[in-house]
Formats: structure tokens, sequence, C-alpha cells
């Protein structure tokens, strides 16, 4: 790759630039910030709207009352109910009967907090999940 | 590059690397005053590698790797170069957090394994879970701390919370507050001898690990597996198999060409070091092999935007793998060939 084949696509990088390796006129590799490139974007859209489309069905199961909001919480961190129930401190069969809306909302302070503090959320919105659909672009 | 200050007020360059490991590496190195640039680090700690582990799943896909396992790499150049490294995990973050600022105050920078999730100074898009990102700490600001993080292109600042969060991220590949920095590194290491034993080393673990899914039968496995994905696994499923082999070679911080490159650009290095002919051939060579790589991303790129409309399909991109492999594996044979007659 040469300099000037160096992808400078897009900016979505939100305004940062990676470090690209490529070659001078003379040859020699050197270190060239790249604003993007078409093709990494297409890929990178795929996970990140495979995610949002993931959490946004959480959500709408939360409101239906099939799941509880710890699972849209949990979701929306990217965490799984193994690394939710290491970094919380509690069992993984725990962690998996609470995304049951019932026994959810029967749960002890103390336990509400270790979930709050494992997820970087407030207890109040632990226990809701927002009404609209979270902002494209502002996920996670 | 960007002039910042440490806690001892030692003046500090920001290089703007490729790869979060071999630019921490290299900061450290750099730090003490031993100028080695992330390429050769990168090659001295054998970073190149390929991988594909069909069992273990990320998010609910495969991993595919570019490079040799999280750790590795530092723990390889501190090895091959000499000097004395700190090292140490933590169980009590507490501890973790204080021996941190302890250590930036007696002057030195700290390298950090982190989980890059819980560093909210990156872009959105590129915060998944993911334990093995490494930044240098340089000195304890108000509420936070001053990094330079590799892949960025200037110093951020980074709060003490989220800090803390990331480095004691629970999860496959746990940091467990990873840290180290470099007491003291010899000032003029043994580079030939360090590259010669670097080299040998990676063509070891490309060509001679009896394993199916590592090294480069891994990566004809891997190519075989995506030929046969459609209609395996149908078109959708397919697509998000071969959309994370991209990113993985792409986006993951490698420099372009899944690391490619930057071996080339240390193979160039090497070259000169050792004023060797033969090894500016195989830089040539490996750049060569990155191009096709690249090429693989479009192909990769267009079949998925198009879903199937395109002429492009997935037998050729597995083709265009086939072709890395079966290149790679002369460039690997030729460069143990070649390493073995280089004299320290």
């Amino acid at each position: 790759m040469k300099i000037t084949d160096v992808p400078q696509d897009i900016t979505y990088y939100e305004g940062e630039k990676r470090a690209c390796y490529a070659l001078d006129e003379k040859g020699n590799y050197v270190v060239v910030p790249s604003a993007g490139w078409a093709a990494e974007e297409v890929v990178n859209r795929l996970a990140v709207e495979e995610l949002a489309v993931r959490l946004e069905e959480t959500r709408k199961a939360v409101l239906a009352g099939l799941k509880s909001p710890l699972c849209y919480h949990m979701e929306r961190r990217q965490m799984n109910p193994d690394i939710l129930g290491k970094t919380a401190g509690l069992a993984l069969f725990r962690v998996k009967r609470h995304f049951r809306p019932d026994i959810f909302a029967k749960l002890k302070p103390s336990v509400l907090n270790r979930y709050a503090q494992a997820l970087a959320v407030s207890i109040d919105e632990l226990t809701t999940v927002p009404k609209q659909p979270p902002e494209r672009e502002s996920q996670p | 590059m960007t002039e910042e200050l440490t806690s001892a007020g030692r003046p500090f360059t920001h290089y703007h690397a490729a790869h979060c490991e071999s630019g921490v590496t290299s900061a450290l190195f750099r730090d003490k005053g031993v100028d080695l640039s992330e390429a050769m680090v990168f090659g001295i700690g054998s970073g190149i590698f390929f991988g594909h582990l069909p069992f273990v799943k990320w998010v609910g896909l495969p991993i595919t790797t570019f490079r040799s396992r999280p750790g590795t790499l530092f723990s390889k150049v501190a090895k091959r170069l000499g000097g004395d490294f700190f090292t140490r995990k933590y169980r009590n973050a507490r501890k973790g957090m204080d021996d941190l600022r302890q250590a930036l105050r007696q002057g030195h920078i700290v390298g950090l394994t982190t989980n890059i999730y819980w560093l909210s100074y990156f872009p959105n898009r590129f915060r998944f879970q993911f334990n093995g990102h490494n930044i240098v700490v340089l000195r304890e600001i108000e509420n936070g701390f001053r990094v330079s993080d590799p892949v960025l292109e200037h110093p951020v600042d980074c709060l003490t919370e989220d800090l803390e969060r990331a480095r004691f991220a629970r999860g496959p590949l746990e940091p467990r507050g990873f840290m180290y920095y470099a007491r003291s590194v010899p000032s003029h290491p043994d580079l030939r001898k360090a590259c010669i034993a670097a080299m040998k080393d990676s063509c070891n673990m490309m060509l001679r690990i009896p394993f199916p899914f590592v090294g480069l039968r891994g990566m004809r496995w891997l190519a075989k597996a995506t030929i046969a994905s459609p209609d395996k696994l149908g078109f959708q499923e397919a697509c998000r198999r071969l959309a994370n082999i991209v990113r993985m070679q792409e986006e993951v911080g490698t420099g372009g060409a899944g690391f490619r490159f930057m071996y080339a650009a240390f193979l160039q290095e090497a070259a000169a070091l050792f004023s060797s002919s033969e090894l500016s051939d195989l830089s040539r060579e490996m750049t060569a092999i990155g191009d096709i790589w690249r090429e693989f991303a479009v192909v990769a790129a267009r079949i998925i935007k198009q879903r199937g409309q395109s002429d492009q399909t997935f037998a050729k991109a597995g083709g265009l793998m086939l072709i890395c492999a079966g290149r790679e594996e002369q460039l690997f044979k030729d460069l143990d060939r070649i390493a073995r007659k280089l004299k320290a």
C-alpha cells in the first residue's frame, strides 16, 4: 500500500484517525493517519446494527413484560450473563433467573445495588427501560 | 507525534501507533531513551500470526486472529531485549489503583491492560467488550489520568472511575489490573540477536504448530470454510462470519491488512539492520501479500453490502485467502532459511 492508497473515505471515527502502514515514494514504510475505509465501514456497520437490533428487540420484550429490565441493561453494556455475573459477584444461575420480570421485581435492594454497580447505572435506570428507542449513533 | 509531560516532568513524545500492545511497549522503551519503532517491537515480539478458533465464540462468532495472543508480545520483547520490568496482576482493585499512583509518583510511565468498552474516550463504534487493550498512563490529573493511547493520534484524559472499571473488567482474557513498567532497559540492546530469535519463532508459529486451526493450516482451513459457508450456513450467517474476519483483519488496530503491512515494515528495518537484500525482497513480498488481503476485504465488503446481488462470490473471497496462504507459506519458509543464515 502506498501513501496515496491509504483510505481517507469517510470520517466515522468521530474525528479520530487511525494509523496505517504505507510506503512513501522511496519505498520506505511510514505511519500514515487514515480517516476511515469504506470496506471497513461496511463490516463495522453490520456488527453495530446487529447489536442495535437485538437491543431494540429486548427493549420491546421488556415493555411487553416478557423479560426484566436487567436483560436490557446487560445487552446495552454488551455483556452476557457470564460476564455480568462475574462483575456483580453473583452466580450465573441467579443472573439468568433475574431475567424473569416477576423475580426481578422482588429483588432486595442489596442485589439491585450490585447490578447497578456492575452496569454503571443508577437503580432508577436499572429498574426501567427507555420508552422510546435510543438514538442510533449515541448507543451505547 | 505530540509532546506531553510525565509525572516526573520529563517530556514524553506520543507516537501514533497502529497496534496497542506494540505501541505501548515501544513507548516504554522510548521513554528510557532507546528509540525502537513500533514495527521493530512488533517483529521482535513475534506479533504476526494467524489463528481461527471455531469453538471459542465471541458475541456468537468464532474468533479469527491475525496476531499472537494478547500479552505475549510484551513479554517476548522484554525477554529478548533484556531489561528489568515490573509486572503485576491484582486481585484487589484498590491495591491496583494505589500501586498505579505510586508508580506514577516515582516517575514511571505505566502500561496497563484494559477493557476497551469502559474507555469512554473511544468513539462509540469501537467500544466492544474486549479485554486486551493496552494503554500508557503518563500522570495523574484531577478526577483522572492523562493517558497516551497509542492507537489514537493524541493523548487523552481518562476518568478514574472508567479506568478502574476498564482495568478490572471481568470476562474472557481478564486483565486483572495487569500493570507493567520498565525499571531499567539496556541502553544498547542486541537487536540483531533478538530479531533472529523472533523471526525463527514467527516461522515456527506460522508453519509448524501441529494443530489445524492455527498458522497457515488455519488460514487454508478458514479459506475452505468460507467457500463452503453460504451453502452450509445460509447467506445471512455466512455474511456475518465473513464480516467478522474482515473486522479482525482491518478494524482492530492492525495498521492495515491484518498486521501484514506492519510486519513488512519490520522486515524492512531488519533488512537495514543486517544489510540483507534478501530481507528487503521479503518485505516487498509481504507488502504484496498485504495488498491481496486488502483486496479480500474489498470483495467481502461488496458481498455484504449488495446482499448477493453483486458479481463477487464467497468462492472468490476464499480463493484470495488461499492465494495469501500459499504466498505466505513460501515467505515464511524463505524467512526461516534466511534467519538461520544470519549472524547475530
